[in-house]
């Protein structure tokens, strides 16, 4: 019984084979020829030359057969052969554009059937330099190389960054969790010691200016309006001076910089070393940043917490920062030679009892306030001097949402020499909370200066209608903002 | 399929006979333990046939129309004789609880009519009585009686019980990380899960065999609660056929029929509780780089693809005002029992129960003065009134629709039950809201502006749950076997929230990042899998010539989370950023989005995504539990109770994500321990109506899922920031770990029959290492939360509870009946050093900080208070509630921002129920909730300051008019 079961089976099974076989069996037909490329995307740098890739190849053994390739992004330098074994090695050199490129090789067998593969090939650009974790020993970037951030990167306590004049900082695009940032942290060092011929850009990776346009004095980017905010985060200094604010525990006072979530403690910043010194930025241009963290809690153009004395900061662009230009929070480090240009938010932010002077300075068109001056969160208090300024608070369509100067109460600010340019229609200057700040040569063009003031009430001394632009531009020269002639007539 | 056939003959033939007999059904139980009895023999007279009961202490008898005297005799009871008891052609006459009482010396026979047994009081409160655990509950009688139409309504006659939201249930006012809810004695996630509990507005009554609340734990209950375990019990054999149907309607001035109320276009299957795709998460949307106009620069897409990728988001970002309907609810539900077998044949083929249900229910909620407020303190010592940092006012608009299907199986023999339930419930709330913002910027972190936003949410819930169940008894051996496998799916999801807002200044109505903040969209998904597999062992023997029981068993619990996050933010390419119209409609128009316009959306996502994580728990627990007396008036119940529980987590913070050297966790035990739970309950009688009960039992609180992660979590409406307990902080080091519980009782209690009672209890309950949301004291610009383990809690309270008939003052007041119960509990916690000092740096003038404050959930005392008639011969029950919490600490202070508290609600409702027609078999309910039209509000509090608002609901007064009809 089982036997004959069995038998039946391998009949059965006999049978089925044969039939198959004799389906694929075409007497008539010769095995049509096959290639297959690398699997995956071949990763090599842009501009090398003579490389090599291989192709598997497959050709009916009664046949002869030949090959074409032809590539995009490289040049190959044998496109054409005879197909002998089962592969074909193409040899190519990179061209310099970095990117996708590709080899497709078609083979033809002497029935005339054919195939075809294509390999592809990824050109990475050798001088760009992609981070993606903090930066936890001496470190020096180059003005040969971009840096891209992949990331929010920190250069953590101790280390040092140092940056050469001319080069390029290329943060990626993303919002909120995904936001790119560099923060130099309590106790590191940023030495960014640009020129005014070889500024340091921080920028957007859609930004395409190269170090060659830099080298040729051309700063502003090239196919990017300097009006365009947000796309990736923005520089964040950090340090151990003094700041106001609430969380101070007896002797210290220490929070978490906004746009930083507090899991993250190299967003910390206070202290008590009001000399401390976290490096050099001289230079520096600033653009396309203030990614969104959360609601409201978008990163500025530069923002500085409770950063020492010790620091220099000098000849600093900010442009087209979706939050504000820059902002202080405590610390008692001075800034001087400055453009804001078209900030999302507010220009010039200060908050927590900033300690220090911000002096010669162009503000242009604000989306928030012009000025936005806080003073202390806590019991500390100190007193700071925002001087040598022009305001072009309105120019074209840009939105416009906050004030010419706000103030509160508490904020303990000496406001010198500053004008602001015409048309000011609709803007206004707090004049209700003024008592602790005050007011010398700060100057309006308007015929109406009362209208300017927010609840109607009396112009404060050191107010004044008329005047003309203060600010040293000369020494701004360097920025895409002068560049682009934004600076015009001041 | 021989045997279907057979079945389904069966069934026929006995339908067919079922046209000419009456059926007589009841249920035998032990008076003094409240333990159904089985075998017990069940004669009637006047024809000499009968029945035995069976595992579940039940009879059926099939008998021509008649009036009949029924005996029920069982050794060593008395034997109980039913008059009256009448059995109708074609129906089916329901005896209740039949209570058979230990025989005396004298051997004698009680006799009772038919209607007494059916109308006394349920079984429950016998049970209670006897029950080693101290617990409470509501059996089906009662809620047949009372009309409850479902579990929550039915839940609120518990004692110790308060309902928060119409939905949840807590004791003893321990917040919700204290409590639980099983579904037939298993684990089921509940549809919120952030919740321990389950929503209870989702059972209908015409279900439920009972609702039991246990205040103290025994070695058989899962050891992972301290408050209270609720524990809901569906249906399997209905005692009589069921078809019914109900439909209601419900109507708030303030919220229904009100063209005001606030909605969005949504889903074409909205009224069925999902969405049907309108806001699926645009293709391509999830992918690590996607088409914006940056990545057209960088060359991975064209401007085509980030023009229709754009265009995949849906348009509408702005609420509308339509005129909402009345609240709307209906149920259907079926079931009956039959008997297997023919008659002629006399051969038992078995019990076939089934049950079937499908409810579903609408609801419409507006409140048009919503607030949500941060208020901060002063730096300044002498500084107390609280000044505002933002305030958000406006309209919110909700609808909430429910729809629920369950359906049971069982199969019955004498000594073997088996039984199939399959439950879905599904739910969707569409939420719309408008708000004013005013952001102070004078405040700490505040930038200072105005704007308006709008908020359209929707959150889609489901459960599905499926439980098979076996019980065995084997006879004359005094065992008894019960087996539970039960796999429950749940999900939540919020398919894109959207949020949009314009900063309003004098000169221009925009969209600025810094202040309103951009447009966003967010999805979040999760998706729980409990399956739990349960054995019961129970033992009945003689100690001392008194009964005893021993129980053993274990059960296995796995439990499996998904979550994930993804959100987007509009974004603009340069160029204006002015919407004069003010209108959020008009943001995703074709000619605003890139590259016609500026507007494209960005990715807020990171892959891997460090808000995404997978955990599972596995859950093996063993006990053993004697209960005996050990001497003529104290029975005491000891016991044991070991779990081994093992969650792991798989889940990265963003620098990980990032590609940097961050926290990474891939399937790691997060918690690992092995614990034992003790338990003893005595119960020494004082006389046969009073008890004292004493009690002691450790329990425990586990972290949620949520709680051990990485995750970030932005809530969309408030910005407030939930960070996973596992990012360590100076002082926190990211370990959180469960928090132990020593639970002490002590009650009296006076049982006076016609389930009238009076109780005093009191409690005291030890939390080693109790979890709270700690506010992060260094973030100053938005509002950040951790949960930690703070330092040890104490808890004591008193317990007052009371049921009685007013037939004591006049036998006129006979039907009507006060019950209450009074809570109060003092609560204690040790403050960390981090609160400790925050709060010292913002000490007031003349004000003592103490390290030590009131634990945070926990109301300092809950009151209950209700007055009911109930005349059952009129069909008439009505009664009025009365409920209210304490201020309750519900967000603890960083110093700089205050505490916030949760004021007393005054909750005062009405319901009456009135049965009508020949048979008493169409019900009319009327509803009144919230006569004295409160608001639920949360305030920040602060020394000498006047409270300011955190939040403000207005619910309004509403009524609800339901019909019920038994076919």
């Amino acid at each position: 019984m089982n036997l004959k079961l069995l038998a039946t089976l391998f009949v059965a099974f006999g049978l089925f084979f044969a039939a198959c076989n004799n389906n694929d069996e075409s007497p008539t037909a010769y095995d049509a020829p096959s290639v297959t490329a690398p699997s995956g995307v071949v990763s090599l740098a842009a501009g090398t030359t003579a490389q090599s890739i291989d192709f598997t190849v497959s050709i009916d053994p009664e046949l002869t057969a030949t090959y074409q390739a032809t590539g995009s992004g490289v040049t190959i330098s044998n496109p054409s052969g005879s197909v002998t074994g089962s592969t074909i090695t193409i040899n190519f050199d990179a061209g310099n554009t970095p990117g996708a490129a590709s080899i497709t090789v078609t083979v033809t067998d002497s029935e005339g059937q054919s195939d075809e593969a294509t390999a592809v090939l990824g050109l990475t650009d050798e001088s760009i330099v992609r981070l993606t974790s903090n930066i936890t020993a001496d470190a020096t970037w180059t003005a040969d190389k971009t840096y891209v951030l992949g990331g929010r990167i920190s250069v953590v306590d101790g280390v040092t960054l140092t940056i050469e004049p001319g080069t390029i900082i290329k943060g990626e695009a993303g919002t909120g969790p995904n936001a790119t940032a560099l923060l130099i942290a309590r106790g590191a060092k940023l030495m960014a010691e640009g020129t005014a011929d070889a500024p340091i850009i921080f920028t957007s990776i859609a930004d395409e200016i190269s170090p060659d346009d830099v080298k040729a004095g051309n700063f502003g980017s090239p196919n990017l309006d300097p009006d365009v905010p947000g796309l990736w985060g923005g520089l964040i200094v950090l340090g151990k001076a003094k700041i106001s604010a609430s969380n101070d525990n007896g002797q210290l006072s220490e929070v978490q910089i906004e746009g930083i979530p507090t899991s993250d403690a190299n967003g910390l910043y206070g202290g008590n070393d009001d000399g401390d010194n976290s490096g050099v930025l001289k230079y520096i241009s600033i653009r396309h940043g203030g990614s969104n963290i959360g609601e409201g809690n978008e990163i500025n153009g530069l923002t500085l917490g409770g950063v020492g004395s010790g620091t220099v900061i000098e000849n600093i662009e900010v442009v087209a920062n979706q939050d504000d230009g820059i902002e202080w929070f405590g610390g008692t480090v001075s800034v001087k030679n400055v453009v804001v240009w078209n900030a999302g938010d507010d220009a010039i932010d200060t908050d927590q009892s900033w300690a220090g002077t911000l002096d010669n300075f162009v503000v242009v068109t604000p989306a928030g306030s012009c000025f936005e001056l806080d003073g202390p969160e806590g019991n500390y208090v100190a007193r700071h001097t925002i001087q040598n300024g022009t305001v072009i608070a309105v120019l074209g369509g840009r939105s416009i949402g906050g004030s010419l100067i706000d103030v509160d109460e508490a904020t303990p600010v000496d406001m010198k020499n500053i004008h602001f340019v015409a048309p000011l229609d609709g803007l206004t200057i707090t004049d209700d909370e003024v008592a602790n700040t005050t007011f010398e040569n700060v100057t309006f063009e308007t015929d109406d200066l009362a209208s300017l003031m927010e609840q109607g009430g009396a112009v404060p001394a050191g107010i004044s209608a008329g005047g003309s632009p203060v600010a040293d531009v000369s020494v701004l020269s360097w920025t895409w903002a002068s560049q682009a002639g934004g600076l015009d007539g001041l | 399929m021989r045997q279907f056939l057979t079945i389904a003959f069966l069934t026929i033939t006995t339908l067919a006979a079922f046209g000419q007999e009456g059926i007589i059904r009841g249920t035998v139980i032990e008076d003094a333990t409240g333990f159904t009895v089985i075998g017990a023999n069940v004669l009637v007279k006047e024809t000499g046939s009968g029945a035995v009961t069976d595992l579940d202490g039940k009879f059926s008898i099939e008998i021509a129309p008649g009036a009949y005297t029924i005996q029920i005799s069982y050794i060593g009871y008395e034997s109980l004789t039913i008059e009256e008891v009448e059995a109708k052609a074609g129906e089916v006459s329901v005896l209740g609880d039949i209570r058979l009482f230990e025989e005396a010396f004298e051997t004698e026979t009680v006799v009772v009519t038919a209607k007494t047994i059916r109308t006394t009081e349920a079984a429950l409160m016998t049970i209670k009585k006897k029950s080693p655990a101290m617990l409470d509950g509501i059996s089906s009688s009662l809620m047949k009686l009372t009309g409850d139409a479902t579990a929550v309504e039915a839940a609120k006659r518990v004692t110790g019980v308060s309902i928060e939201g119409g939905k949840y249930v807590y004791v003893r006012g321990l917040g919700d990380r204290y409590s639980k809810t099983t579904l037939n004695a298993v684990d089921v996630p509940g549809l919120d899960p952030d919740r321990n509990t389950l929503q209870m507005d989702i059972f209908p009554t015409a279900l439920l065999n009972n609702i039991v609340v246990s205040k103290n734990f025994t070695a058989d209950m899962p050891a992972d609660f301290t408050g209270g375990l609720l524990n809901i019990e569906t249906k399997d054999f209905p005692d009589e056929k069921i078809i019914s149907a109900s439909v209601s309607i419900g109507y708030n001035p303030a919220m229904n029929l009100n063209s005001d109320y606030l909605t969005y276009e949504g889903g074409n299957t909205d009224f069925l509780g999902f969405d049907d795709g309108s806001r699926a998460l645009p293709a391509g949307a999830d992918a690590a780089e996607i088409p914006t106009p940056i990545s057209v620069i960088g060359g991975q897409f064209t401007k085509q693809d980030a023009s229709d990728f754009i265009s995949g988001f849906n348009p509408t970002m702005g609420a509308e005002k339509q005129t909402s309907f009345l609240d709307l609810s209906a149920s259907v539900s079926l079931g009956n029992q039959l008997k297997l077998g023919s008659k002629e044949s006399g051969k038992d083929r078995g019990t076939l129960g089934y049950i079937f249900s499908l409810s579903y229910r609408n609801d419409y909620t507006y409140y048009d003065d919503v607030f949500y407020g941060e208020y901060q303190r002063l730096s300044a010592s002498d500084a107390y009134p609280l000044f505002y940092a933002n305030i958000q006012e406006g309209q919110l608009g909700e609808r909430n629709t429910l729809v629920g299907i369950m359906g049971g199986l069982a199969y019955k023999r004498a000594f073997s039950k088996f039984r199939l339930t399959a439950m879905r419930l599904q739910n969707g709330e569409s939420r719309a809201g408008q708000f004013r913002i005013d952001n102070n910027g004078d405040a700490v972190g505040q930038s200072g502006f105005i704007a308006k936003s709008d908020n359209l949410e929707y959150n889609q819930r489901s459960l599905t749950n499926i439980l098979l169940n076996g019980t065995h008894v084997f006879e004359g051996k005094g065992w008894e076997l019960d087996w539970r496998l039960s796999p429950t799916l749940s999900t939540s999801e919020d398919p894109d929230i959207r949020k949009a807002a314009f900063s309003l200044s004098p000169l221009d109505t925009f969209i600025n990042a810094g202040e309103g903040g951009n447009p966003s969209r967010l999805w979040r998904s999760l998706s729980e899998l409990n399956a739990v597999a349960k054995i019961d062992l129970t033992k009945s023997y003689t100690f001392r010539g008194e009964n005893a029981r021993l129980k053993f068993g274990g059960s296995y619990t796995y439990k499996e989370r998904d979550y994930e996050i993804l959100q987007f933010d509009v974004q603009f390419f340069g160029g204006s950023q002015s919407f004069p119209s003010g209108d959020p409609n008009e943001i995703l128009v074709p000619e605003r989005i890139y590259p016609d316009g500026n507007i494209y959306i960005q990715s807020g996502n990171i892959f891997p995504n460090p808000n995404e994580y997978n955990s599972t728990v596995n859950n093996a627990a063993f006990y053993v539990s004697n209960e005996a007396d050990l001497l003529p008036n104290l029975k005491a119940i000891v016991g044991v109770r070991a779990e081994n529980y093992v969650q792991r987590h798989t889940g990265r913070d963003v620098i990980f994500a990032q590609g940097g050297d961050g926290n990474n966790l891939d399937n790691e035990k997060v918690l690992d321990a092995l614990d034992l739970f003790p338990s003893v309950n005595l119960i020494y009688s004082l006389a046969d109506d009073q008890n004292i009960r004493a009690a002691y039992s450790r329990t425990i609180a586990r972290p949620s899922f949520k709680e051990l992660s990485f995750a970030q979590i932005i809530d969309p409406l408030s910005n407030r920031i939930f960070n996973g307990s596992l990012f360590p902080y100076p002082g926190w080091n990211g370990q959180l770990v469960e928090t132990r519980i020593d639970n002490f009782d002590l009650r009296w209690e006076l049982f006076q029959g016609g389930g009238q009672l009076f109780s005093v209890s009191g409690f005291y309950k030890f939390f080693d290492k109790p979890i709270e949301l700690v506010r992060i004291p260094t973030q100053q610009t938005s509002s950040e939360f951790q949960p930690r383990n703070v330092g040890d809690g104490r808890l004591y309270g008193v317990e007052v509870e009371i049921r009685k008939s007013l037939s004591f003052i006049s036998p006129a007041l006979r039907n009507l009946s006060v019950t209450g119960n009074v809570t109060f509990v003092e609560s204690q916690i040790e403050m960390t050093q981090i609160e400790f000092n925050s709060r010292k740096n913002f000490e007031r003038d003349g004000e003592k900080i103490d390290d030590t404050r009131q634990m945070a959930g926990q109301a300092p005392y809950v009151v209950n208070a209700g007055i009911t008639y109930s005349n059952l011969d009129a069909g008439l029950d009505a009664g009025l509630f009365y409920n209210v919490k304490g201020r309750t600490l519900e967000i603890i202070s960083s110093g700089l921002y205050p505490d916030v508290f949760f004021k007393p609600f005054n909750s005062l409702n009405f319901s009456l129920n009135k049965r009508i027609g020949e048979d008493k078999d169409t019900a009319i309910d009327f509803k009144v909730s919230n006569i004295l039209n409160d608001d639920l509000e949360r305030v920040f509090s602060s020394f000498e300051a006047e409270d300011e608002l955190f939040s403000r609901f207005s619910p309004g007064i509403s009524f609800s008019l339901g019909i019920s009809h038994q076919f």
